[in-house]
């Protein structure tokens, strides 16, 4: 399992923001084209909509001056109609055009303001027209005042009037002409504009075409990514609840391993121990014989105090081995066990421990106090053991110059709960700390007695329980332990917990 | 009593000797067989042909211990205790397990007494001692 090729998380990660613009540069680009091309698309379509006004305008000019045109033609007519039967009747398109013709001319200035050469044109067609309407005036007066035609006639004989006319229908012809000219420019303006107009859409269209696809593939793209990554990533987490499960299951057995190990290697020394202590015993008490074998000897003296000191050495040890081997088999044993978890009143539990070793702690002046805890379910045995040690390491290592003060405090968090053994003794240097929670490893003066078992016991039932303990201290002033323990207990590791029967 | 036979099954011989000598110190005269492995011992009680034949008649008290190094004492406890021949002869186990799941098998395969031999050697001399006291009263059947 070691050495497994586990991806990075951030390899798992789906592309954050950061790493987002980047692939989505061209996307980015083409909607700004097509922004672009939209723009200018209406502002083609307006400029467009403008030619095509004045197109409108144009073929406005091109009707008034029809219109002039035909009024000057209508008064003519009317004039020649008179002329020649002298009956008022014909005089109509005569009235019609004359009260006209002017208006009309004036409406074409105003269409044509912005064009100084077809005003200059309209002056002199005007000038004309009046010419035309002064003659035409002249010659109906003529007729009404004679009755008799032939005057009036004659006037016309003289051409002027016809003269005047024709160059009326020029200067009309020349406005039209302008006119004409000026539209096919503007018709060419407008087409050109429409093929720019059509080519600048076209292109839009094409952009948004393109824009579709490539943000419907980045789209795409993006989900596959996204869902590649999240079946990579469920396909690791089932891996990963494997490997704890293996890990888990890889753990317990090595505990029970050593477990039993320190279980079936403390018992097997337990059987040579009793053969040196029982020997020993067997020697010792030869010691008399050998004691009196040697009265008449002068050395006896010396070789008995040696052979007394031999035997207490080998007692002494031997009765330390044998602690030593009762607390590898005491822990062992304990590693085994299984709880029996249930309410504890810890405020209880522990004044009433505090109390049981209160007779040693008023011997030595010792105060005790204890908080209002939070409670706990667990085995009540292994939280005996946990505080009892670590109220008797308390009392057992005061600080000799003054008086020594045990406060327990706890408080909840989260699902744990945190109780805090704070003496004032002689404290623990920092270096120590870890080592205060091994096998037979003490620290500090070795002045009491001890073998270092009691905080391993504590460490392995804190452990057992499912929680952590700590410590912290200043030397010369104090320690505090923190026993953090889950507020339940959790699920048994093993499925079938090891049962030792009472 | 004093045709009774003492079997100890013990593999270690000095706890062997130690376990001997305070029985002597009681005042236990009996002969005291030693077998030092489960094979040894097995063949003593049951004969070569393993039928426990030779037992027959014999007036037998075992002293077991449970480690051995070819085989456990609970094998030869439910071996002797299976055989027609041997099953009336008194077993006690005299070990240093004081395992309770290990106690209570032996007393259901028929154990007649559990001895746990106590760590230090005053308290395993005083036991073994005070067994002896016990041995020099019992009562022991003839094996059938």
């Amino acid at each position: 399992m070691r050495g497994m090729n586990v991806p990075l998380l951030a390899d798992l990660l789906p592309p954050t923001s950061a790493t987002l613009p980047r692939a989505q540069l061209p996307l980015f680009a083409g909607f700004t084209l097509l922004i672009v091309t939209g723009v200018a698309s209406i502002w083609l379509a307006a400029a467009g909509h403008q030619e095509t006004a004045l197109v409108t305008h144009t073929l406005a000019v091109k009707a008034g001056t029809e219109r002039v045109l035909t009024l000057a033609q209508d008064a003519e007519t009317g004039q020649r109609g008179f002329l020649l039967t002298g009956e008022e009747r014909y005089l109509a398109p005569y009235r019609d055009g004359q009260g006209h013709v002017l208006e009309a001319i004036a409406d074409v200035e105003r269409l044509t303001t912005d064009n100084p050469h077809q005003q200059a044109e309209l002056a002199s067609l005007r000038g004309l027209v009046t010419a035309k309407l002064a003659e035409l005036s002249r010659t109906i007066a003529a007729r009404r005042a004679s009755g008799d035609p032939a005057a009036a006639i004659a006037m016309v004989r003289t051409g002027r009037g016809q003269a005047l006319m024709e160059q009326i229908r020029a200067s009309i012809a020349r406005i039209e002409a302008e006119e004409e000219s000026l539209l096919r420019v503007r018709e060419a303006d407008a087409d050109r504009f429409g093929i720019v107009l059509l080519a600048v859409s076209l292109g839009g269209l094409v952009i948004a075409l393109s824009l579709g696809i490539a943000s419907f593939n980045a789209t795409r793209r993006y989900t596959r990514q996204l869902m590649d990554k999240q079946t990579e990533l469920s396909a690791i987490n089932e891996n990963l609840e494997t490997i704890v499960a293996r890990r888990t299951a890889d753990l317990v057995q090595s505990n029970d391993e050593i477990q039993r190990y320190a279980y079936i290697v403390s018992h097997d020394l337990r059987a040579p121990l009793v053969n040196i202590m029982g020997f020993t015993s067997e020697l010792d008490s030869t010691r008399e014989t050998i004691a009196a074998e040697l009265q008449e000897n002068p050395r006896a003296p010396a070789i008995l105090a040696d052979y007394d000191e031999a035997i207490s050495f080998i007692k002494a040890a031997v009765t330390k081995m044998e602690r030593l081997i009762g607390a590898i088999l005491t822990i062992s044993r304990e590693g085994r066990r299984t709880f029996r978890p249930e309410p504890l009143d810890m405020t209880r539990l522990i004044t009433d421990q505090a109390d049981a070793q209160r007779h040693q702690a008023a011997a030595s002046g010792l105060e005790v106090t204890v908080d209002a805890l939070p409670h706990l379910v667990a085995d009540r045995l292994a939280v005996e053991q946990i505080f009892g040690n670590l109220i008797d390491n308390a009392i057992k290592y005061q600080a000799p110059d003054r008086i020594g003060r045990i406060h327990i405090a706890g408080e909840t968090v989260g699902s744990r709960v945190r109780y805090q053994v704070r003496d004032n003794g002689r404290g623990i240097a920092q270096s120590d700390f870890t080592r205060i929670f091994e096998l037979f490893r003490r620290a500090g003066p070795q002045d009491r007695p001890g073998d270092g078992i009691g905080l391993a016991h504590v460490n392995t039932l804190v452990r057992n329980m499912g929680g952590n303990i700590e410590v912290s201290s200043k030397l010369g002033e104090g320690t505090v332990f923190m026993v953090t323990l889950p507020k339940t207990p959790p699920p048994p590791a093993r499925p079938t917990p090891r049962s030792e029967a009472a | 009593m004093n045709s009774v036979i003492i079997v100890m099954i013990e593999d270690d011989e000095g706890h062997s000797r130690l376990i001997e000598r305070n029985l002597r110190r009681a005042g236990v005269h009996n002969q005291i067989v030693a077998q030092t492995n489960g094979g040894d011992a097995l063949r003593y009680l049951l004969g070569p042909d393993g039928s426990g034949e030779v037992s027959s008649g014999r007036h037998l008290l075992i002293l077991l211990d449970l480690n051995l190094p070819d085989m456990t004492g609970i094998d030869i406890l439910s071996k002797i205790k299976s055989n027609k021949h041997l099953n009336r002869a008194p077993v006690v186990i005299l070990t240093t397990t004081d395992d309770s799941r290990e106690i209570q098998r032996c007393y259901d395969l028929g154990a007649n007494v559990y001895i746990t031999k106590p760590v230090n050697y005053e308290g395993f001399a005083n036991a073994i001692r005070q067994l002896g006291l016990f041995l020099t009263i019992v009562q022991v059947p003839e094996s059938a």
